[in-house]
């Protein structure tokens, strides 16, 4: 069967080429259209893991437990860390709502599309709610860790204080910033398979780049900002600290900064997805 | 706007990398490092274009790589093309592969809300028709199971089941049949034509000419990414057919321990095979060494799969062999067949291996026409009288 197949040409005339136009405004509203769908994906990724493991719901709560346990037992002895008052065990756990959220999102994500792509090549969808199902289901597993933070203020007596109402703020920045990461880790894992063993290294590392045991005072003044915009989780850990544990109002400058960066990095990553999404099923 | 269920591709190239096996950082800095070339591309599609009117039930036939699948994921908008487009209006229940993408750790059920969240369609309108799916793909012990645990024919049930309850404008269905028992497969294609009758519309993509023939009532035949040939499906088949007999020619080795020097079917006299009326077939056979087996014949539409077989023994020694057969009646009807045949030892090893010898047309009425989704194993013509009385 080697004869040459019919006369054509080697290629489309360039007036033929396919261009895909994502308006910012369809997908939107494509994505509205699918949230049955990132609700059945988060469920079935809870589910699929919780039906495995042997403590079940329970490794919500483990991993921010074991990191506040560690850093309470050692790091608060190595290093003088002012704490505002509160105890160090509050003072870390706080801050490892917010990271944890972040590392299991994004890397979960991360393997989101990969892991699917069984479904990806069956079935037309916007690609971005395998991501956003992993965003989801780290939501969730944040939210059962955060009963620990209550059990935490009765068994250390210390009471958060009024100027709490801060946090939905903040928790909404650290959804977007976290979103961001995980649209373009996912895509890009597509693409660059030996992502997924670069990325729990930088998710270590960023561990104790960012303020999670100690607190952002580290940081000197001046480079603040910058590190703010770098790392918006950083200034939310920051905030959550000075709302919930010291009564005081969040740095506003930080959490200005920290909010228009996250946002800026979530349209950037969101219009990065998009344009790959294309190649998708391609590399698959 | 094209109405709903409209199909249609409009000049589609799609290329590919040839290794996209790998997609690795470490390649792509390697790349970087020594000013490396890209990988050059191979074309799956070139300049494919139909349009499939709603309601419509379509083939796509071709050989492997053909770009079958790939054409069937760019329907879906899975893939994109290169460029030209495409319109798929309406929801698109596609069945591409027997895995089903579904979900291994999650139960039949859990499945089938997954299948039609994915399909768009909410917990409500699956509910409805989750009795009926279940009962379709006979998983009534079995739906509250997890999926892992089912065999492949199960997965492929349910599979098929959401896909063809779940009420879409287009079903794509891709070469899943093949897993399913028979009377699950005709069941199945029971519900093809009942989705069809309902106004949607088919694609279809089978090896299974036979019922390809059944279902659709066009076809499309795709070679190495370019439409060969498209139309009704008889005649697409026609034409494919064909194609398939002359590549096992070309590609299966006439050498065997005894060749064969000629082979052909002839009529009365040698006039036209006619149906009904008796044939001879005429085999000439040369061997250099002494050497005996069972001759076998058949006769084909094409593929190695012969309608009937007749055989004999044969024993060489040194001489040539004029085989001579003669048929009482030749029941088929008119088309064009092919002789294969092969000689073969007494444990049934290969002496001449089987190979297409010669073709032949068979002259006579067509047959009467099946009715949709009725698959006709053989084209056997039958004389029959018929008497019909009021009563």
């Amino acid at each position: 069967m080697t004869e040459e197949v019919a006369d054509r040409p080697d290629g489309p005339p360039p007036e033929l080429r396919f261009r895909r136009r994502v308006g910012f405004r369809s997908a939107l509203r494509d994505l509205w259209r699918a949230r049955e769908l990132i609700r059945s994906l988060t469920e079935r990724q809870l589910r699929a893991r919780y039906k495995q493991a042997a403590l079940g719901l329970a490794w919500a709560v483990i991993t921010p437990l074991v990191y506040m346990v560690v850093f309470t037992l050692f790091f608060s002895r190595v290093a003088d860390v002012d704490t505002g008052g509160a105890p160090y065990a509050l003072f870390s756990y706080i801050a490892l709502l917010p990271w944890t959220f972040f590392s299991t999102g994004v890397s979960q994500a991360a393997l989101s599309l990969v892991s699917n792509m069984s479904l990806l090549n069956k079935v037309s969808c916007p690609r971005e709610v395998f991501p956003l199902s992993s965003v989801a289901g780290a939501g969730i597993d944040t939210a059962i860790a955060t009963l620990v933070l209550g059990v935490l203020f009765i068994v250390t007596g210390y009471a958060p204080r009024a100027t709490s109402y801060w946090v939905p703020v903040l928790v909404v920045i650290g959804v977007v910033f976290t979103t961001a990461v995980s649209l373009v880790m996912a895509v890009l894992t597509v693409y660059l398979r030996d992502l997924r063993h670069v990325l729990p290294i930088f998710l270590q590392v960023g561990l104790f780049a960012t303020p999670v045991a100690y607190g952002i005072e580290v940081v000197p003044a001046d480079l603040r900002g910058l590190y703010s915009a770098l790392n918006p989780i950083a200034p939310v850990i920051d905030g959550l600290r000075r709302c919930v544990l010291e009564g005081q109002a969040p740095r506003t400058g930080l959490v200005v900064i920290g909010a228009v960066s996250s946002l800026v990095q979530l349209i950037a990553g969101y219009r990065l997805f998009k344009r790959l999404e294309t190649g998708i099923a391609d590399v698959a | 706007m094209s109405p709903r269920g409209t199909v249609a591709a409009h000049h589609l190239w799609k290329r590919f990398r040839p290794d996209r096996g790998r997609s690795l950082l470490r390649d792509e800095i390697e790349r970087l490092r020594t000013h490396g070339p890209r990988k050059s591309w191979t074309w799956a599609l070139r300049d494919v274009d139909f349009e499939i009117a709603p309601g419509g039930s379509f083939a796509f036939v071709g050989s492997n790589g053909s770009g079958k699948s790939t054409l069937l994921k760019i329907l879906t908008q899975v893939m994109y093309p290169y460029a030209g487009s495409i319109e798929a209006v309406g929801r698109v229940g596609a069945l591409i592969e027997v895995a089903s993408g579904i979900h291994p750790d999650l139960t039949g059920r859990e499945n089938c809300y997954l299948y039609g969240s994915l399909l768009g369609l909410h917990r409500g309108r699956v509910a409805a028709q989750f009795d009926e799916i279940v009962a379709f793909a006979e998983l009534e012990d079995a739906i509250d199971r997890q999926v892992k645990y089912y065999s492949s024919g199960m997965k492929m049930r349910l599979g098929f089941g959401v896909a063809a309850f779940l009420e879409p404008d287009v079903l794509l269905v891709d070469e899943v049949l093949a897993v399913g028992d028979a009377t699950f497969q005709q069941r199945c294609l029971d519900r093809m034509r009942q989705v069809v009758a309902q106004g949607t519309t088919l694609v279809y993509v089978s090896h299974d000419l036979a019922t390809v023939e059944a279902m659709c009532s066009n076809a499309l035949w795709l070679k190495k990414g370019v439409v060969q040939e498209m139309g009704s499906s008889a005649d697409v088949l026609t034409g494919y057919r064909r194609w398939i007999e002359e590549g096992a020619e070309t590609s299966s080795s006439m050498d065997g321990r005894i060749r064969v020097m000629k082979a052909s079917v002839s009529g009365v006299d040698g006039q036209a095979v006619t149906t009904g009326e008796p044939a001879c077939i005429e085999v000439h056979l040369q061997a250099p060494e002494p050497c005996a087996g069972t001759l076998q014949l058949g006769i084909s539409q094409g593929p190695a799969s012969p309608l009937f077989l007749l055989k004999h023994a044969v024993e060489l020694e040194g001489a040539d062999l004029a085989v001579r057969c003669d048929v009482a009646t030749l029941p088929f009807a008119g088309g064009r067949y092919y002789l294969w045949l092969g000689v073969f030892g007494e444990q049934g090893q290969d002496i001449t291996p089987w190979q297409p010898a010669a073709h032949f047309q068979i002259v006579g009425q067509p047959l009467d026409e099946a009715p949709v989704g009725i698959v006709r194993l053989a084209p056997l013509q039958i004389e029959a009288d018929w008497s019909i009385q009021e009563r």
